[in-house]
């Protein structure tokens, strides 16, 4: 079953803002749209909505910027609408890391990043790793411990086999030598129900989700993923500092356009974007989410598209899963 | 399942037979996928075990249907009561395909005036003034009020 | 009593003149999208988030809670009146809903959802108000082995929802599970039964199936004769368009029975209130005197599933409030907009903000009522639609669904999808396939599967962790008894018979 949500593309208009003259030879002319995969509400949807709104706000476009949710297929409605709209110059995409793994595992994900023009990435979701208050493990490495001691018994309350924490787990496990169960939970509340409840042991999450229940004492970071430690976390090692040399599998956002749009467009879009991610209103946002600013521009974010779905290519063999494409 | 006599036997058989079909293309696909993985059931189990249930069951329809034969006669199949309702979802499905080309004011604006006119049968003013009526009443509501997207044809409404 | 002075506090923050202002407009938002199929509350409350920024957060919350739980009113109107689901709860009001519209009886069906929705609504209240700490550590305590022995027991509400034949019931809930095992499973990443189509890869929304089967179905069912006049009979004379005094008396145990299991499958974050609303109606089922009059409209088949699927909004906000953990969709985009508004939803924030909890909680006393006040004067207003000609009414319909699908995903793959559920319904009524068990093995199937695989990657395969747990193994039990006890009483009525 799918998850419900609902399109109110049009209600959010904006205010016509007068024309700016660029000097790349394209501007827009008419309203943008902006597709997002994701139902109304959920995060990718509301990125989507605050960037339009810092677009509007900041005066970055000439043309209003309306969000459209093409929901559906893992995220290929929405590349599939994008490869229907080829050429079209007018209409950009947030995507996310499924845009690269699906394609990979599924037979019926037929369009990949390919398919579709790289324009910028915005930003990197970094991650933490956390127990239950009451839990015997203090740090990261008691629970690979136990796990090595009685293997299979541990528990990771999960999002679904493919994602960030079950790739985690994949190379840790290769690593280390240690073996825990995986048990996906679809949405956020029963994974950390599950956790809070006591059945299971630890959870990857979005440092935002959980900040609370971290303040509260309630749930304790172990470790967290990332390059650096994160400014509200001072004192809990990265992955690389507790000595486990894994890739950071990042959550990643960024832009994408239809395919066969001429490269003045492609800078066009570029500068729009670049001004953006240097907007107080943006470094706010970041810092607000514990978010990392991941900016690279088209061609840059082209190599790391390949990178990325080599590394998952390397993850998914490893975890047992077929790999199609 | 004692109350099955008296109604259409012919039914009950044809649809016991296309559930049975579904039930074994169920059982072939999922004995492609791993029954037990080594975290447990794998994706393979849960349609394994409904499909082997939806078999059994539509034969035991099919048997029952067969065993209560006779037992009263089955009320007849009014034909053209059905040739009415699978002309409106005909009428229906051709609605839908339209929506791309005509786009939703014009598509569903014709389905209306098909309504009233063929399957109603209403004076051509009435199915008229309906299907305009209709096709203008819902686009002020949605997409003018209410602000929800509807689907547009190629004429660019 | 401590609660009692926060509750009073709270009502000093709901009764100001700006907040009862807001309360208002987040119920009358509420009914409205309520009552149009398709569009939610989650994407309502999603839309006008970024429009609260500008408004005191205690009144915003105020405003997003009553759009939630005015939703729940609002969506009994069309199940009841055209057998279109408003909302994925009020399916099962359709079942005897509409049949009451059928006989006449159509604003009494209104009235009664109506004063349902209005008590439930209040004691799922005073449930959050009283019980929020204790209730949920209970949902804390609900994990895999619990769902799967709840969803069991849902499902064994096929004994209850079948009509005359037993075997078809049966055979309809397994299309419903095969419908709902369409898509990616979350295991390990197989797609299942997508015929190739990337559409499907997230499965079919519950929306398409629920219209296409019980909506459609019903109409091309009576686009079958040709009559153009008025389909369903609407009486004249107010006293006729609200429930009687008897009504209200036969609802009375449905009431209660709503209310509480309502608010309990509420707390639980894995069960939502379609659930609650299913099993509901087979318990009044199952207790009432004359249960074969089920599904040929009883007030009572309304008032239950209304009551369950309004005081789920208590329940939901239980764990949301008490531990930060969203007790429903709806309930995440609303701890993300507490978040939004510098608020810090966890363990701590019946502490941190009373003033913005127990505001928040007294306005839900005040919404309700204004609910009950803004609905039952709209009951004789509706019934009239239903005095439109059949060839205004029907195509209506058509229309009606079709927007309502259309704005969930605009894709018109699922508009296609709407037209084959429609006619599946057509052939499912005209081959005597009650379509209930059919929506109540899809809305079950996916969490009676993950469940059950949780449950064995918790307990490395040993299936007694489905009996060695005390909740669980108690609510197999009933399950059980459920399944048995109708058996029992076939077996006899056939002694009966064959004495006779």
């Amino acid at each position: 079953m799918r998850a419900r949500s609902v399109i109110f593309n049009a209600a959010l208009v904006f205010a016509a803002i007068p024309l700016l003259v660029h000097a790349q030879g394209f501007t827009p002319t008419k309203p943008v749209e902006f597709v997002t995969h994701t139902g109304v509400g959920a995060g990718g949807d509301v990125l989507a909505r605050y960037l339009a709104n810092v677009m509007e706000k900041e005066k970055l476009l000439p043309v209003r910027m309306h969000v459209a949710n093409k929901t559906g297929g893992g995220g290929q409605t929405a590349m599939a609408y994008l490869v229907e709209k080829a050429g079209d110059t007018h209409t950009i995409s947030l995507y996310t890391g499924i845009w690269i793994s699906n394609p990979l595992m599924l037979p019926e994900a037929k369009t990949t990043m390919k398919d579709l023009t790289s324009l910028v990435r915005l930003l990197l979701e970094p991650g933490l790793i956390v127990v239950k208050s009451d839990s015997p493990f203090r740090t990261f490495n008691d629970f690979i411990d136990e796990a090595k001691r009685n293997p299979g018994t541990l528990k990771q309350s999960g999002s679904l086999v493919g994602g960030r924490d079950w790739m985690l787990r994949v190379l840790l496990m290769k690593q280390t030598g240690a073996n825990w169960a995986f048990i996906p939970f679809p949405v956020m509340g029963e994974r950390l129900g599950a956790l809070l409840g006591g059945h299971t042991n630890i959870l990857l999450v979005d440092p935002q989700e959980t900040g609370e229940h971290i303040r509260a004492g309630t749930l304790r970071v172990i470790v967290q993923i990332a390059d650096n430690r994160l400014p509200p976390y001072p004192n809990v090692p990265t992955m690389k500092e507790a000595g486990f040399d894994v890739p950071n599998i990042p959550v990643v956002r960024g832009v994408v356009a239809p395919p066969g749009i001429p490269r003045e467009a492609v800078a066009y879009w570029e500068g729009v974007f670049a001004k953006l991610v240097r907007t107080p209103a943006w470094r706010k946002y970041l810092e607000d989410n514990v978010l990392e600013d991941g900016f690279q521009r088209s061609a840059e974010q082209s190599k790391f598209f390949d990178e990325y779905a080599e590394t998952m290519r390397g993850v998914m063999r490893e975890g047992g899963i077929k790999i199609v494409r | 399942m004692a109350k099955e006599e008296g109604k259409i036997k012919i039914g009950d058989i044809v649809s016991g037979a296309v559930l049975a079909g579904l039930g074994v293309f169920i059982i072939v696909e999922a004995r492609g996928w791993e029954y037990l993985g080594p975290d447990g059931p794998g994706p393979g189990f849960f349609p394994l075990w409904y499909g082997i249930a939806m078999v059994a069951l539509s034969l035991l329809l099919v048997a029952l249907s067969f065993v209560a034969r006779g037992a009263e006669p089955g009320k007849a199949v009014n034909w053209r009561e059905v040739a009415n309702g699978l002309s409106a979802w005909a009428g229906l499905a051709l609605c839908v395909g339209l929506l791309k080309v005509l786009g939703f004011l014009l598509g569903f604006g014709l389905f209306v005036f098909f309504l009233v006119a063929v399957i109603y049968r209403q004076p051509l003013r009435t199915a008229v003034a309906v299907s305009v009526g209709m096709a203008v009443g819902f686009y002020l509501l949605f997409p003018l009020a209410l602000k929800l997207e509807l689907p547009v044809g190629m004429l660019g409404f | 009593m401590e609660i009692f002075g926060h509750l009073l506090q709270g009502f000093g923050v709901a009764i100001t003149p700006i907040n009862l202002f807001w309360c208002f407009v987040g119920c009358f938002l509420g009914t409205v999208i309520g009552i149009l199929p398709g569009i939610g509350p989650a994407a309502t409350i999603a839309v006008l988030l970024p429009l609260t920024f500008k408004i005191e957060p205690t009144g915003a919350v105020i405003m997003l809670a009553g759009i939630y739980y005015g939703a729940k009113y609002g969506g009994s109107t069309t199940s009841i009146l055209l057998n279109v689901p408003g909302e994925s709860s009020s399916v099962v009001t359709c079942l005897d809903g509409y049949q009451m519209a059928k006989r006449g009886r159509g604003g009494p069906a209104l009235g009664i959802a109506a004063i349902a929705s209005f008590i439930a609504g209040t004691l799922g209240v005073i449930g959050l108000t009283l019980l929020a700490p204790p209730l949920a550590k209970f949902a804390l305590a609900f994990s895999a082995p619990e769902y799967f022995a709840l969803m069991s027991f849902g499902l064994a509400m096929v004994v209850l929802l079948a009509g005359e034949s037993f075997v078809k019931a049966l055979l309809g809930m397994l299309v419903g599970l095969w419908l709902a095992g369409m898509g990616i499973d979350l295991f390990t990443a197989t797609s299942r039964f997508t015929f190739g189509s990337p559409d499907l890869l997230d499965g079919i929304d519950f929306v398409v199936v629920a219209i296409g089967v019980f909506a459609l179905g019903e109409v091309l069912v009576n686009m079958e004769s040709r009559e153009g006049g008025q389909m369903l009979p609407v009486p004249k004379g107010l006293r006729n368009l609200l429930p009687t005094w008897q009504d209200l008396k036969d609802c009375r145990f449905a009431f209660l029975n709503g209310s509480v299991t309502g608010f309990i499958i509420g707390v639980l974050p894995g069960a939502g209130a379609t659930i609650a609303s299913f099993i509901t109606y087979g318990i009044e089922k199952a207790v009432s005197r004359h249960p074969e009059k089920f599904g040929t409209g009883v007030p009572e088949g309304v008032a239950a599933p209304e009551a369950a699927n309004n005081s789920d909004a208590g329940g939901a906000l239980v764990p949301t409030l008490a531990l930060g953990i969203p007790g429903s969709g709806t309930m995440a985009i609303l701890l993300a907009a507490f978040i939004l508004w510098g608020l810090k939803p966890g363990p701590f924030l019946f502490y941190d903000n009373p003033q913005f909890v127990w505001g928040l909680i007294a306005s839900m006393y005040i919404g309700n009522v204004m609910l009950l006040v803004l609905n039952l004067p709209l009951v004789p207003v509706f019934a009239q639609i239903l005095r439109l000609p059949s060839y205004m009414l029907f195509p209506g319909i058509f229309g009606i669904s079709i927007v309502g699908v259309f704005s969930v995903s605009t894709s018109l793959f699922d508009v296609w999808m709407l037209a084959g559920f429609g006619l599946l319904g057509y052939m499912m009524r005209r081959l005597d396939y009650p379509a209930a068990p059919l929506i109540l093995g899809f809305v079950l199937g996916d969490s009676v599967e993950r469940s059950l695989r949780q449950s064995l990657m918790m307990s490395q395969g040993d299936l007694s962790i489905l009996v060695s747990r005390p909740l669980s193994a108690s609510m197999l039990i009933l399950t059980a008894l459920v399944l048995i006890v109708p058996l029992f009483r076939k077996a006899n009525a056939w002694r009966l018979k064959a004495a006779g």
